[in-house]
């Protein structure tokens, strides 16, 4: 509450300069008047603005009594507290009667006077509290009325597609957009069965959704595709329960989205890719061709000078190519083609296979390519593939990134419901500055010793990518100029 | 010494190509396109065939299905060039198409001109 407002009424002075002085030590504003006519008046004025009125029963002029009727019709809610210095309970019963909230004797100490006062103020503070919390309930159940009306205009006005089914199977409601999509009016379909809507793959979704209570079914998405005026639509139908608080099974709502737009995107990604596919890399793997065949000798005798800059031109167009290819592997990842074969693997082999793979690469440099296995690792479900690609990856950085005479280990092993499979070297290793971005994608490590090695900055990204899909982790540690070791988690096939 | 028919549209691949086969004492042939690939198998009578996948007359493996249907070509070796995406992480779908396609081996574009000499001598033997 703001300060709190008080007028004093009283015929002696002394008892409004003394009031006064009191009230004011609380921190009250107070405003005085010596009879009852100019206490009313000043009431009118602004009958919100008091808060308590402390008011003498017996004055020359317009009796107390009276000031207390007209008070209680002017400002209903200021609380008047009555002084009588006949204190007799009879005036003070009287005066209750007529609606004083309270009253005080003369004389009063003036502890006596704080805590009538304070009273009195507390009462208000708790009445206004009450008013306004009776205030905000008529607003909202003002607010209830119109939610109804406004959820149907929401729901009528939503691009996507919305459908209510009962937990019969009955249709409760279709939106605009939904019966667009399904080309079906409401009437034919609303409070009729749902296999009403000749759209089988929608009509099972809400089915298996209404199945739901039992198999404690979150929701379910997929996919149709469907004709509607004569055009090919594809929609992204998303379906799940709804229950009330107890978790029982009220219904189900689907929304339908349309992806038709995404749907073409996609395909033109893919056109792209196969552009790129051909366009791109046939010309680049021509050119590292021609060099590797000039390099040989094979176009005939090149000097020591020349063989180094073609050898370097060499290198670049390897490092295009492998760009074209990380990019290619990347749109495809990302179109959702890439993890489609999970079967399950022996991780076990499918490592051994690859650290031979690259075992001519790591002694074509001089270092040590060590493989540990601990015996009998149970399968992972796994993308063959990809899984070797990002082992290869990873090894393949390994070496890399290795000088001459060091060592790279790969370890496999089991650590729970999960296959650890560390890849360690002891090359130049990670700045604590870029090893939590090693992962972005077109990331890489610039310095003068990572200068002459050719590389994309994708494989990483990829490598990410691939573990993620497979609800597998991977993480890092690193000791720049010690060593750098990666750590995938592939979780085991559960029995 | 035997003789190599190469296959491809790509003329400067099939030069570098010709290069390292006649370096090493190879006699080569050079088709530039599928069609062509199809009437040189049968007039210049090759002991071996190394064939570009992606041509836009008629691809690699049309040619490799005919040639394999064709009884008096069908013993001929070919080598299938692919430079479709055959990286590291898609390395699965090369074999297949080597599978499909009948082709006795298949290598990536661009070759290292050891391994496909070797790649071509082990054919050879067969």
């Amino acid at each position: 509450m703001e300060q709190p407002k008080v007028i004093v009424i009283d015929d002696e002075a002394i008892m409004r300069d003394g009031s006064s002085r009191i009230l004011a030590k609380e921190n009250m504003a107070v405003v005085t008047a010596e009879n009852g006519e100019e206490g009313l008046a000043k009431v009118k004025e602004s009958p919100d603005d008091f808060d308590v009125m402390l008011l003498d029963l017996m004055m020359p002029g317009m009796s107390g009594m009276e000031v207390l009727e007209q008070v209680r019709e002017i400002a209903p809610s200021l609380l008047v507290i009555v002084v009588t210095g006949y204190a007799t309970v009879d005036t003070a019963v009287e005066a209750m009667k007529k609606g004083a909230y309270d009253f005080i004797p003369k004389p009063f100490t003036p502890d006596q006077l704080r805590i009538v006062v304070h009273r009195a103020l507390e009462k208000k503070a708790l009445e206004e509290e009450a008013k306004r919390l009776r205030k905000e309930a008529e607003k909202s159940l003002k607010d209830v009325a119109k939610e109804k009306s406004k959820t149907h205009t929401i729901i009528n006005s939503m691009t996507d597609g919305v459908l209510v089914v009962d937990k019969d199977g009955s249709v409760a409601l279709l939106n605009p957009a939904a019966t667009r999509f399904l080309s079906i009016s409401v009437e034919e379909v609303l409070g009729k069965a749902i296999d009403q809507i000749k759209v089988e793959a929608l009509t099972q979704a809400v089915k298996d959704v209404l199945r739901g209570e039992e198999e404690n079914l979150a929701g379910v998405s997929q996919e149709i595709q469907l004709q509607t005026d004569g055009k090919e639509i594809y929609l992204r139908c998303h379906a799940v329960p709804v229950r009330d608080e107890d978790g029982a099974l009220l219904g189900g709502v689907a929304v339908l989205q349309d992806i038709t737009q995404l749907k073409e995107l996609e395909r033109m990604k893919a056109d792209f890719v196969a552009m790129v596919t051909h366009e791109l890399r046939a010309p680049v793997a021509a050119i590292e061709q021609q060099l590797t065949v000039i390099l040989k000798g094979l176009a005939g005798e090149i000097n020591e000078r020349q063989a180094r800059m073609l050898g370097r031109a060499k290198e670049r167009a390897k490092g295009l190519l492998d760009l074209v290819k990380d990019l290619l592997d990347l749109s495809k990842i990302e179109a959702g083609m890439q993890v489609q074969y999970m079967e399950p693997v022996d991780i076990g082999a499918l490592l051994a296979k690859v650290v031979e793979l690259m075992r001519p690469q790591a002694e074509q440099k001089g270092l040590t390519l060590e493989f540990e296995l601990e015996e009998g690792l149970p399968s992972v479900n796994a993308d063959a593939a990809n899984m070797e690609g990002v082992f290869t990856n990873l090894i393949s950085n390994a070496i890399k990134y290795t000088p001459e005479g060091g060592l790279v280990e790969v370890s496999g092993k089991r650590e729970g419901d999960y296959i650890r499979i560390d890849v360690r070297d002891t090359g130049i290793g990670i700045s604590e500055k870029d090893l939590p971005r090693i992962f972005e994608r077109f990331y890489r490590v610039k310095t003068e010793k990572t200068r002459q090695i050719v590389g994309t900055g994708l494989g990483l990204s990829i490598v990410k990518q691939v573990v993620d899909a497979h609800l597998g982790s991977i993480d890092v540690q690193s000791v720049e100029n010690q060593g750098t070791c990666f750590t995938v988690k592939l979780p085991v096939v559960a029995k | 010494m035997a003789k190599i028919l190469i296959v491809d549209d790509d003329p400067d691949l099939v030069e570098a190509v010709t290069m390292i086969l006649e370096s090493k004492g190879y006699d080569v042939a050079a088709a530039y396109g599928g069609i062509e690939g199809l009437e040189k198998a049968r007039s210049e009578n090759p002991d071996l065939i190394v064939l570009d996948v992606m041509m836009p007359d008629k691809d690699g493996y049309a040619v490799a299905k005919e040639l394999k249907a064709d009884p008096e070509l069908k013993e001929i070796p070919i080598l299938l060039l692919t430079a479709v995406v055959s990286h590291i992480t898609t390395t699965k779908y090369t074999p297949q198409m080597g599978l499909e396609t009948e082709a006795e081996d298949y290598m990536d574009k661009p070759v290292e001109p050891e391994e496909l000499v070797s790649r071509i001598e082990a054919l050879l033997a067969k």
